[in-house]
């Protein structure tokens, strides 16, 4: 059937240019990372200076121990909330339930122009919270706990709750049942939302930027600095890094994860 | 009816298909004629469905040829073979309507609308679903959503339509409900059935003739009569229920009968089979309805009486299943009593008893 | 003796009612409680959002009735004249032209999205999880360093052009920067990935005995798409627009970096009244705008698409 080769090449053509142009970019970012030349394009030469000097840099070493200051402490609270409240309103029905999703859906889905200042002007105007780290950590705790929460969510229906079930009929009362069954049930999806939470927490520059105040900086900020003001390809650097060490994961952890699987085979009828 | 001259509606010549490694199914051949509902048992991964996969076109064949109609289709796609398929989970569109559903292969085939529209209630008629053209299929049940599968396969007027299992996911008293539906059906239309199932039971009661199957290869091609009572191998007995099976060879004949010994002396009459070289039997089977118990000391002559002790009984309803213990058999003999006369309990664990069977009731089986 | 005895039993009896009085109260709170299992779950999750969800977009929407203040203050008069900003010549340009932009960017996004899904999903074969890594994989850098990487690429003197130039394809370096178009090319590599998601999770949920069914009944592959395959994954399209669309109506970075601060968006607009001339009552006219056009589109998604759609793409 001719149409069908001749749509199935097209569809190839679409995906492969796309997944360069996706690609390109960065590919670029992470070669001129390693070029001697401090402007232009011109590739001059292989060079790891630039990630030396990066490490040398107090204001970047700062900005990226801030970054990852918010991140833990965003990961930690997300999943503590967002765990509990996926298991409430998986396991419970009760007015509002409705409610609760909608609104919940919406620090994800808001522009983060309009998330950011509105909580600028919040802590501003309305409570008198002095910007700083703490503003900016409620600000990350704003938006990932309910990445948390739709994401352990989603899983739950994968579980086996019967097992809670076994746990009481065997005498825990509810408490060591969550601890001891119900919680290890749940890791792998909090392990999960982590996942999602970092790169979402630690790349988030809009919001942060609108309340973080003066001398506060993550590595965004940083970055931003750099871009506006550059001299040295600095953000070729971490670019190239942050590109590279999540590449480094998912290769590790899909390395992993083939280890299992292969343990599994299923027959033919 | 349908007239297509000489050629039979099915023929499959010497197919095999592999997965990988794994072979389903492995050098096949099987006709149906035209008419018949053909049914292909087996337990599960015995090849059944595939080889319903391979002539409906969902998957091709590594070698051999199927036939429609006398015609070659191995290199015709699905979308294009005159066969219909009714899958194990119906495969309804969620999206569409009972209507709409039943109408989707006519549609594809640029059927004028008035006409689909006579053709679809027409099928609605057939099916006893009128007045359900408007849902969709999660509003509908179980039993009638079986139906709408039937419907949209029937409306195109298939040469021969196909059926995957399609009453496993029903409870008993639906699914003897349905057979009987499709039995209906099939008589109205006269359109061919293949059909694949597991279960002894409704292979029993649908099918003109039945393959039984096992590890991609054909056991045993015969009519419903056939499979149950005449057995031929091993497999057969064994899948049939007829689970009494002696390793035994031909010991000695005398006019009508034969006379064949186990192993551990056991010595077993059978009568004149025909079709079976009684030089190449290797073993017996005897379905356990066949056996009857009586107390130590009757009188009974002209048959095989072996003297046992009850080890279990289970009682099923419609009648009572006996274990025997019995010294010259590794195996303990099941035996099938009739519930006819209820209250009475004859018997009892641990119990001596007389079990005999009819010289035709013992089955001749070959490797 | 007896006036001893019936003093201590008096005290006695209006204890006991006492304990009784606070037990009845202490009951009543904890059968509210039980009767309520899911409050400490749903408890922190919700205090959380009133507090820092709600709390802060009302707030905005209330200032953006308010009059602002000659230095910087905010006058409690009700007006309308913040929203009447909207209507200034300038500002209408500025959103029209990101409404245009954004709704480019969805359909240049699901033209795009929708046959790569499908490539991954129908001819991924075993590397279809790979596969849609390797397209998320550059959505988890910053935004920023990933838009200062297409800068890079696409300026005058950028490896693009380079490239170009060398390959004699062009004569003389191209104009790609700081034009709307450089900012559409900038939604679209940002937001493509998160259209692809959706659509592949639909994809990847279809019953393939479905299509089988179809193909069994006579539909070619064409057909098939069209009648059985498009319908049923018709909600991820939603989800995936919602991704991209409004994204899209607030990026800041975007002008700024790719159309250099010369094309200005919505975004833009709300980061200039609020941070850069800190008038807030017209940056949250802006602001409630925007998010009445979010509210709204998400309406229409849960509407035509169902939250649960919604939820699976995370």
């Amino acid at each position: 059937m001719k149409g069908r080769k001749v749509a199935r090449s097209v569809l190839l053509g679409i995906s492969v240019l796309s997944y360069i142009i996706l690609w390109a970019p960065a590919l670029v970012l992470i070669l001129f990372s390693f070029s001697k030349n401090r402007f232009g394009i011109k590739w001059e030469g292989f060079t790891l200076e630039w990630y030396a000097n990066l490490l040398s840099q107090p204001a970047a070493m700062d900005a990226l121990k801030l970054s990852i200051l918010v991140v833990a402490i965003a990961i930690v609270v997300s999943s503590l909330g967002g765990t509990l409240a996926a298991y409430g309103l998986y396991k419970y029905q009760f007015k509002g339930r409705g409610i609760l999703r909608v609104v919940s859906l919406l620090p994800l889905v808001m522009p983060t122009v309009v998330t950011g200042a509105a909580m600028l002007v919040y802590f501003t105007q309305l409570i008198h919270l002095r910007l700083g780290i703490g503003s900016v950590i409620i600000a990350h705790i704003t938006f990932t706990i309910p990445l948390s929460t739709f994401v352990v969510l989603g899983r739950m229906s994968r579980i086996d709750w019967s097992l809670e079930e076994a746990s009481i009929d065997l005498g825990a009362n509810k408490v060591t049942t969550f601890w001891k069954i119900t919680f290890p049930l749940l890791l792998p999806s909090i392990f999960a939302s982590g996942l999602l939470i970092f790169p979402w927490s630690f790349n988030d520059f809009i919001t942060t930027y609108f309340v973080a105040g003066v001398g506060v900086t993550t590595l965004p900020i940083y970055i931003f600095s750099q871009v506006r003001h550059s001299t040295t390809p600095i953000v070729n650097t971490i670019g190239a890094i942050f590109i590279i060490i999540p590449l480094l994961g998912t290769l590790f952890t899909s390395f992993f994860r083939n280890r299992k699987s292969a343990q599994s085979r299923s027959g033919h009828d | 009816m349908i007239d297509t001259g000489n050629a039979r509606c099915l023929e499959i010549k010497d197919v095999s298909k592999k997965f990988g490694a794994v072979t389903a199914v492995d050098h096949l051949s099987l006709y149906v004629e035209q008419g018949q509902i053909f049914s292909l048992l087996g337990p599960s991964g015995c090849g059944k469905t595939t080889t319903l996969r391979l002539v409906a076109g969902l998957e091709t064949v590594d070698q051999g040829e199927v036939l429609l109609n006398g015609k070659i289709v191995n290199d015709i796609p699905a979308h294009k073979r005159e066969c219909s398929t009714v899958f194990q989970t119906l495969a309804l569109f969620p999206h569409m309507t009972v209507e709409q559903n039943i109408a989707y292969g006519l549609e594809r085939r640029k059927v004028a609308k008035k006409e689909i529209i006579r053709k679809v209630a027409r099928m609605l008629d057939l099916v006893q679903l009128l007045g359900m053209e408007k849902r969709r299929p999660s509003q509908i049940s179980g039993g009638q959503r079986q139906r709408v599968a039937l419907a949209r396969s029937l409306v195109l007027e298939p040469k021969i339509l196909l059926l995957d299992e399609p009453l496993s996911s029903l409870d008993r008293k639906l699914r003897k409900e349905m057979t009987i539906e499709l039995k209906r059906v099939q008589r109205e239309v006269g359109i061919t059935f293949l059909y694949v199932t597991h279960d002894q039971k409704v292979a029993l009661s649908m099918s003109d003739r039945i393959a039984v199957m096992s590890k991609g290869k054909i056991e045993q091609i015969d009519t419903a009569q056939g499979i149950y009572e005449v057995p031929k191998t091993y497999f057969v007995a064994e899948f049939m229920g007829a689970v009494n099976i002696f390793r035994c060879r031909l010991a000695s004949r005398s006019g009508e009968k034969m006379y064949f010994e186990t192993e551990e002396g056991m010595k077993i009459l059978a009568a004149m089979c025909t079709g079976v070289c009684a030089e190449k039997a290797t073993g017996i089977s005897v379905h356990p309805e066949l056996i009857e118990l009586s107390p130590i000391g009757t009188k009974i002559a002209n048959k095989n009486v072996f003297k046992g002790k009850i080890a279990e009984m289970n009682y099923q309803g419609d009648c009572i299943e006996v274990k025997l213990a019995y010294h010259d058999s590794k195996n303990p003999i099941t035996v099938s009593l009739s519930n006819r006369i209820r209250g009475q309990s004859l018997y009892k664990v641990g119990e001596e008893v007389l079990f005999h069977w009819e010289a035709d009731g013992s089955n001749v089986l070959t490797d | 003796m007896g006036a001893v005895a019936d003093t201590i039993s008096s005290k006695r009896s209006s204890k006991i009612t006492e304990t009784r009085r606070q037990h009845h109260s202490g009951k009543k709170i904890i059968g509210f409680l039980r009767r309520r299992a899911y409050f400490p779950y749903v408890g922190p999750l919700s205090v959380w959002i009133i507090l820092f969800v709600i709390a802060p977009l009302g707030i905005i929407i209330y200032y953006s009735f308010l009059r602002a203040g000659p230095s910087g203050n905010i006058i409690a008069v009700f007006t309308l004249e913040n929203y009447r900003a909207l209507f200034n010549p300038t500002v209408r340009v500025v959103f029209l032209r990101t409404f245009l932009l954004a709704f480019l960017t969805n359909l240049i996004c699901l033209i795009v999205g929708y046959p790569i899904a499908y490539w991954i999903v129908m001819y991924g074969g075993r590397w279809k999880h790979r596969l849609v890594f390797l397209l998320i994989m550059p959505s988890w850098t910053c935004y920023l360093i990933r838009l200062y990487a297409l800068k890079t690429l696409m300026g005058y003197s950028g490896l693009l052009n380079a490239v170009l130039l060398k390959l004699n394809l062009i004569q003389a370096p191209l104009q790609l920067l700081y034009t709307p178009g450089s900012i559409l090319l900038g939604l679209v590599y940002a937001w493509l990935p998160f259209m692809v998601l959706p659509i592949y999770a639909s994809l990847e949920g279809l019953d393939p005995l479905l299509l089988e069914a179809s193909s069994d009944l006579g539909a070619n592959s064409f057909e098939r798409f069209f009648t059985v395959t498009l319908p049923l994954t018709k909600g991820s399209l939603f989800v995936g627009s919602l991704l991209v669309f409004i994204p899209s109506l607030g990026d800041w970075l975007a002008p700024l970096l790719l159309g250099g601060d010369k094309v200005l968006l919505a975004g833009s607009l709300v980061e200039h009244y609020f941070l850069k001339q800190g008038n807030i009552p017209v940056g949250s006219s802006l602001a409630t705008f925007l998010t009445a056009v979010v509210l709204l589109a998400l309406y229409v998604v849960i509407k035509f698409a169902g939250q649960d759609a919604l939820e699976r793409v995370l």
